[in-house]
């Protein structure tokens, strides 16, 4: 059940043909090497939690799939069975990023509707489609509103569904519910775990949070400390739809215990590395 | 989230009755001047040849009210078409320098360079080339909209958080689309900070180019009152000028706050 990628080369039982693949990516910014060897899978329909210490290079990561950086030559990217460039994931895929960048001189429906309108889709079309989905992301009656009219949860949410109405097989988000207080983060949680069951997208996510990425996801990717590759990939066999008391379920707890252990060792690293680099 | 209607119905209503209180002081504010400007005169017996009466100076304005009106007419003409166009061309040079980094660095200089030269002696060279005309007023208030627009412009385009870029090449956004949607209206508040300067300063340019000679304009008026040293009458120019000047720079600031009504968010 447990894997670490060394030992591992041997032909994983994948669930389905994966969506997006990549092996041994390395970037380097300058005299920074942020990614080096990683390797990932995300198969079609699949629900991925990434985790890892901060700097690690986790947005930098999901960079890369937005077809946002170009990796160092070497690795290989793989996008629907094809080999690529990152370039050719631009438009591709919909990508969350750490915060919700809304534009404030767009009410909530014209800002959830900007991938569409970039797209060329007929403003009023989108805006219909957009209408429709609102009470979904419980925004009803607030698609005249302004973004600085907005609760920062309500934010998330108009960034969640720009994300959504951006209809793209791969997912990506980075952090949605970083920035929102307990109570409103497990009811996101819940919320996108329903949505993503009616919608049936693949999704990529980062969390700092382990609880959240054991709840969320059907596999749990920890990333080492920087330059970051994969440490261990821990599949979630938890059954859904998920309940708010699984959190204290000994089988929850295991999986914790085990992540958390893992983690620690590689944020102790990066804090070691960082203290030598002051001395 | 019943609050919503709510919510976006209480801000207009607030603020026309903010409006309104405004208009309302600003009336009361003019009144109190107009008051103390007649009262102090005839109090302290100021002679006319410093400070003519208030009253004085609109009964010149009544007395010729057609000669103001088209004076007042065309130097807005005037100030108005060197101000939209200048403006306009400073938003493009400003989109030209953001895109080529080389005819930034070729051109920019240049630009300094021109708006070290007095206004003066460029009005003299602008009437040479245009002759009598509207457009070499035009030109001049031009001249001295273009540039502050220009670096005021560039310095939004170029202040664009990279990541919202980031964000509209993912959704596979072409260059023109992030101008469009992101750059430009982004940009917006940094740019009326220098309209609302040029406001000023293009009325400026039109009244200088008329002193190198024309037959309507405030600047005439303003010229011929000083030759005859009919006082009242410079009063009136400057009074009307006010008029224009007030005028101009309230409809750019109203425009501003229509258009940048999101106000200092990020
Ligand atoms: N454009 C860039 N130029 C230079 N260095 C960069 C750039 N982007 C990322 N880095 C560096 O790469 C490393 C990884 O950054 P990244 O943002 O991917 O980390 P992260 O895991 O997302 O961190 P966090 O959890 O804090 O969001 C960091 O050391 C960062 O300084
Ligand atoms: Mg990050």
């Amino acid at each position: 059940m447990l894997r670490h990628q060394d030992d591992a080369p041997a032909p994983a039982p994948e669930p389905a043909a994966p969506l997006i693949e990549l092996r041994g990516i390395d970037k380097t910014f300058g005299t920074v090497k942020a990614l080096s060897g990683l390797s990932a899978r995300v198969g079609r329909g699949e629900f991925v939690t990434v985790v890892g210490p901060s700097g690690c290079g986790k947005s930098t990561l999901f960079n890369i799939v937005a077809g946002l950086e170009e990796p160092d030559p070497g690795g290989a990217l793989r996008f629907e069975g094809r080999s690529c460039h990152a370039a050719d994931l631009l438009g591709r895929v919909s990508f969350m990023p750490q915060r919700d960048l809304l534009l404030p001189w767009r009410n909530v429906i014209d800002n959830a509707i900007l991938a569409l309108e970039i797209e060329g889709r007929p403003r009023k079309e989108a805006r219909a489609e957009a209408m429709r989905m609102l009470p979904e992301f419980g925004l009803a009656g607030f698609e005249a509103q302004y973004p600085h009219q907005l609760s920062g949860g309500m934010r998330q949410r108009v960034a969640l569904m720009r994300t959504f109405l951006f209809e793209r097989d791969l997912m990506l988000l980075d952090e949605p519910f970083g920035a929102l207080d307990a109570l409103t983060r497990a009811l996101m949680q819940r919320w996108l775990l329903d949505v993503w069951q009616r919608h049936r997208r693949t999704i990529l996510f980062i969390t700092h949070d382990v609880d959240e990425a054991i709840f969320l996801g059907d596999r749990v990717l920890v990333m080492t400390a920087r330059p970051g590759a994969l440490k261990l990939e821990q599949r979630i066999d938890l059954p859904r739809p998920r309940r708010p008391d699984l959190v204290t379920a000994p089988e929850f707890i295991r999986l914790k215990r085990t992540l958390l252990e893992a983690i620690e060792e590689e944020s102790l690293k990066s804090f070691q590395v960082a203290q030598e680099n002051a001395r | 989230m019943s609050a919503a209607p709510a919510l976006s119905a209480s801000p207009p209503a607030a603020g026309s009755g903010r409006l309104a209180r405004r208009i309302g002081g600003r009336v009361a504010g003019l009144l109190v001047v107009a008051l103390a400007w007649e009262g102090l005169v005839l109090l302290l017996g100021i002679r006319p040849f410093y400070l003519p009466r208030l009253s004085a100076v609109l009964a010149a304005i009544l007395a010729t009210p057609g000669a103001y009106a088209a004076g007042f007419l065309r130097t807005f003409a005037e100030t108005l078409v060197g101000f939209v166009t200048g403006g306009a061309f400073g938003v493009a040079v400003a989109v030209a320098f953001l895109r080529l980094r080389s005819l930034r660095e070729m051109v920019f200089p240049l630009f300094v360079v021109s708006q070290t030269i007095p206004v003066i002696a460029f009005g003299a060279l602008v009437v040479l080339w245009f002759g009598n005309t509207l457009i070499a007023k035009a030109v001049i208030a031009f001249y001295l909209t273009f540039f502050p627009v220009t670096v005021n412009a560039l310095i939004g385009l170029e202040s664009v958080d990279p990541r919202q870029i980031a964000l509209m090449r993912s959704f596979g956004a072409s260059p023109r689309q992030i101008l469009l949607r992101l750059q430009l209206p982004s940009a917006l508040p940094q740019t009326f900070v220098a309209l609302r300067l040029a406001a000023s300063l293009s009325l400026v340019g039109a009244i200088v180019g008329e002193w190198f000679g024309d037959t309507t304009g405030l600047g005439v008026l303003l010229l011929q009152a000083m030759y005859t040293e009919n006082v009242v009458a410079i009063w009136a120019a400057l009074l009307v000028s006010a008029l224009l000047g007030t005028g101009f720079y309230a409809a750019v600031a109203f425009l501003e706050r229509r258009l940048v009504f999101w106000g200092a968010e990020q």
